[in-house]
């Protein structure tokens, strides 16, 4: 794995007393878009900026393009973009010039790129940035992130502010970037029907762990609703494997459960003499069902 | 060509593969038809990419899609004899066991079903 974007072994991080990461180990390959998930308070933004080398983690490591990410040398630093949660733009000046300060420190800056999104996404290059909303503010910081094109690109919750039409730009933008399956994203957002989207694979960040990584597909395949119906007046007694939250009435039961295969669905219709139809779930039920 | 619907509980890979099934099945997309590629799917419904690709690479495992070089993916030749009956009857089976399931819960009969597929059926034909 020499080539991997992101590497983390054992990862964790305290702040004072309060152990916010426990023990994450993942990684990140050129062509992933990853979709981190978690309930405010979870670690996401933590996480994200220990990948950023913002701040040491406590234990464990984290490696980006195969360096320390803590010390990363500048020439590694110029291949990773971020957009923060709170933006970090200058009030005082004009976007034009906002962009001109960051391009600046980038030789490899693409301003036609950046031109060209400013039209399709409608940023007035002459707005003063005091002056800007909220919704302009973040397309602004997310432009800024994207200019010098790089190979892993972070985003915390970064469409939380942008109306659905802009929202849809930003994710066919980030869609044209991890086309040529040579550079990453990693973008934590409560707004699950992006994620839904964009990522190939999913982390579920859970009280500063990683509850659940994977593929979003296999995820979906994995965390269903069953329906058990027995010919019985009762149901038997019986085990599910993996079971998260399960109500029995009677002759019926449903069960959420997690690792679910068809095989495991063949064994229990055999040894409990039970029916079973299996309910998909989308992504949003499957973090709610995770978190009861 | 696709109906894709990335909220649904059921994988995106999954869906295109039980629609190119069903399409190369019923002759609706017959031998020699070229695929959209990834990237133009990927973009054109605002899905990850690597999810089509997942499903374009089943489909030609199984022989229903052949890759080329520089050109879209097509159709198999023998893409409509590799889907023998059994088969594309196991592909129904699921459909056919929620209508069943659903008709007993409405108390419908079984020729009261089958009158109902069966005009259905006709409809389907002009």
């Amino acid at each position: 794995m020499t080539d991997a974007t992101v590497e983390a072994s054992n990862l964790s991080k305290s702040f004072g007393d309060k152990q916010v990461l426990q023990d994450m180990s993942f990684g990140v390959s050129p062509g992933d878009v990853i979709g981190v998930l978690g309930k405010n308070g979870a670690g996401k933004t933590t996480l994200l900026e220990l990948m950023l080398g913002f701040t040491p983690p406590s234990a464990g490591a984290v490696r980006v393009f195969g360096h320390d990410s803590y010390s990363l040398p500048g020439d590694i630093k110029v291949r990773v973009g971020f957009v923060p949660q709170q933006d970090e733009l200058l009030d005082q000046l004009t976007v034009g010039d906002q962009l001109r300060v960051i391009a600046s420190f980038y030789p490899h800056w693409d301003s036609a790129l950046i031109d060209r999104l400013c039209g399709e996404w409608g940023v007035n290059v002459h707005a003063r940035i005091k002056s800007m909303s909220v919704g302009e503010r973040q397309k602004l910081s997310i432009l800024l992130a994207f200019g010098h094109k790089p190979e892993l690109l972070i985003l915390d919750e970064p469409v939380a502010s942008l109306d659905p039409i802009a929202r849809r730009q930003f994710l066919e933008q980030l869609l044209t970037i991890s086309a040529d399956g040579e550079r990453s994203i990693v973008f934590s957002s409560h707004i699950v029907s992006d994620i839904e989207r964009l990522a190939n694979r999913i982390w579920i960040l859970k009280e500063g762990r990683l509850d659940w990584q994977g593929d979003l597909d296999s995820l979906k395949e994995s965390i269903v609703r069953l329906h058990i119906r027995s010919t019985a007046p009762e149901l038997p007694a019986f085990k599910i494997p993996g079971v998260l939250n399960l109500r029995r009435d009677g002759a019926f039961a449903t069960a959420v459960v997690r690792d679910w295969t068809p095989e495991a669905q063949e064994t229990l219709e055999k040894n409990a003499s039970v029916q079973i139809e299996v309910e998909t779930l989308g992504l949003e039920e499957i973090f709610v069902e995770l978190h009861r | 060509m696709f109906i894709l619907n990335p909220q649904s509980g059921v994988p995106i890979y999954r869906q295109i593969l039980e629609q190119v099934r069903r399409m190369v099945a019923s002759g609706q997309l017959p031998p020699g038809t070229a695929l959209p590629s990834v990237r133009d799917l990927a973009l054109r419904h605002t899905i990850n990419p690597m999810t089509i690709s997942r499903a374009y690479s089943i489909l030609e495992t199984e022989g229903l899609l052949e890759r080329h070089r520089g050109r879209p993916m097509t159709v198999a030749s023998q893409a409509r004899n590799h889907s023998q009956l059994p088969k594309r009857l196991q592909q129904i089976g699921p459909l056919v066991e929620q209508t069943v399931v659903a008709a007993k819960q409405l108390h419908l009969s079984e020729a009261e079903l089958l009158k109902d597929i069966r005009r259905e059926w006709e409809q389907n034909d002009d």
